[in-house]
């Protein structure tokens, strides 16, 4: 498999790196490493969006190149629960 | 009858918008499940805008908490209802209008015979477990959804227009692995909710609950045009001012989608479920019932032989019970007592009860779903 280099960034956009991943990636792989190398909080859930191409990618996504291409930015969104 | 303004003179100005129909609005029905922050602005939209049939769900009461979020209620309100409370101050803001109210939980409250009538329904629950719920009515039935979510930052509107795509992507398309772990952490094994459990308590602002409020009215009202035929989401900053909008697409091992294929075929079973089922009792292909929630089967203490069901399911709605039925009422031992709790029964074991405690019943099949709706009273045995 070959990898991929893309942006990935925060909802609110204060972390930002160039990451390069294995295309068999999934998109739970993208959102559980950004948790773990941003300390984000671990008692919410995340969702990936791919703000270059307008769609969300489902947790078990490959980074297939329809997916997702060199230099695209993905943005990992805060899955919200409240509403009271 | 009305005893409000003229129709035509309180909505003059909408009538000057080229892009908006009144005529559509006013004879649109709208479903609203939880009535708390971002359920209070988006009914405030929906009535303001002069939307003909308003129903509100909501099984809670106010607090003195609410009230920095709920436009609609007033300290006076405390310990009323909200979704009767709410419908009243609707009745205020546009006497043209019908609302009802249906205090309890929707779950239970629901008319399935009326639902598919439903122009959309707007979910400002607080809880996975409602949505996921919510989002499998819509989605067998071919209701158009629309998911809100806030906190103290973010607006979120999903929008499922599942009564013109019914292949569109769902709310569970999109829910990561750890939504599920989390919706099991209230419970012990078996389905049972955990007798102490200690809820996370997200803090919000009516900033976000007006931004979602106004987004998921907005969104109701767009529904059926050619453009919107695909899920999508919108995600709303409202300290930095900006906003996403992306497409939901639907997943292939998702829990709904792949499990429920069209055509969906909805029957409701007024001569009894034995006689809905008999067909697929005669069947040798469905073997197993589908129930949207868990029910018990039986119990049997281990310590002392106290059992029941053994010769005759229970069929106990197992949200009903928490994890203290584990210890036995016979001998009181703790966590004596092996509980069989089901989701899936034999078409020959369901056909043959007298009640199932659930709104509807699923055979799923590569060829299809067919969904078996039962009485509210719990069934509906016509025999």
């Amino acid at each position: 498999m070959t990898d991929v280099k893309f942006i990935i960034r925060t909802a609110d956009q204060t972390r930002k790196a160039e990451v390069e991943m294995d295309r068999s990636s999934m998109g739970s792989d993208i959102v559980q490493a950004a948790v773990d190398n941003w300390a984000l909080p671990t008692d919410t859930d995340y969702s990936l969006v791919n703000i270059s191409t307008g769609k969300s990618l489902v947790p078990s996504q490959l980074l297939d190149e329809n997916f997702v291409k060199p230099g695209d930015i993905l943005e990992v969104q805060p899955v919200l629960v409240a509403g009271t | 009858m009305s005893f409000g303004m003229e129709p035509a003179a309180r909505y003059l100005r909408h009538t000057l918008i080229d892009w908006f129909s009144q005529d559509d609005v006013s004879s649109a029905r709208v479903g609203v499940v939880g009535a708390g922050a971002v359920g209070n602005e988006v009914l405030k939209c929906l009535a303001l805008l002069g939307v003909g049939a308003i129903d509100i769900y909501d099984f809670d009461r106010i607090e003195v908490h609410n009230l920095t979020r709920s436009v609609l209620f007033r300290e006076t309100d405390i310990g009323k209802d909200k979704a009767t409370c709410a419908a009243e101050r609707l009745r205020e803001l546009d006497p043209n209008i019908k609302v009802a109210a249906y205090p309890g939980d929707f779950w239970r409250t629901l008319d399935l015979d009326a639902f598919a009538g439903y122009s959309a329904m707007i979910c400002c629950v607080d809880n996975f477990e409602a949505r996921i719920r919510l989002n499998l009515l819509c989605r067998l039935w071919g209701v158009s959804l629309i998911n809100t979510g806030i906190d103290s930052r973010y607006a979120v509107v999903d929008t499922f227009p599942f009564s013109q795509s019914p292949d569109a992507g769902c709310y569970e398309c999109g829910l990561p692995p750890s939504v599920y772990q989390r919706v099991s952490q209230r419970y012990s094994c078996g389905g049972l909710k955990k007798i102490a459990f200690i809820e996370k308590r997200i803090p919000t602002t009516v900033i976000t609950a007006s931004l979602a409020g106004s987004l998921a009215a907005s969104q109701a009202l767009r529904f059926g045009l050619p453009e919107n035929r695909a899920s999508r989401r919108i995600f709303a900053d409202s300290i930095a001012g900006t906003s996403t909008s992306s497409e939901l697409p639907q997943r292939a091992d998702c829990p709904v989608c792949a499990q429920y294929r069209a055509p969906i075929q909805i029957t409701r079973c007024r001569g009894g479920l034995h006689a809905a089922l008999a067909p697929l009792a005669a069947s040798e292909t469905t073997a197993e019932i589908t129930l949207p929630e868990p029910v018990i089967m039986s119990f049997q203490c281990k310590s002392c032989g106290l059992a029941q069901g053994q010769d005759k399911p229970l069929l106990w709605r197992a949200a009903d019970h928490d994890a203290g039925l584990a210890n036995c009422a016979g001998c009181g031992a703790e966590g004596a007592v092996e509980i069989e709790i089901r989701d899936k029964l034999a078409v020959e074991l369901l056909a043959a009860a007298q009640q199932v405690p659930v709104p509807f019943v699923l055979s799923a099949s590569d060829w299809g779903t067919q969904v078996f709706v039962l009485g509210r009273d719990s069934n509906n045995d016509g025999r």
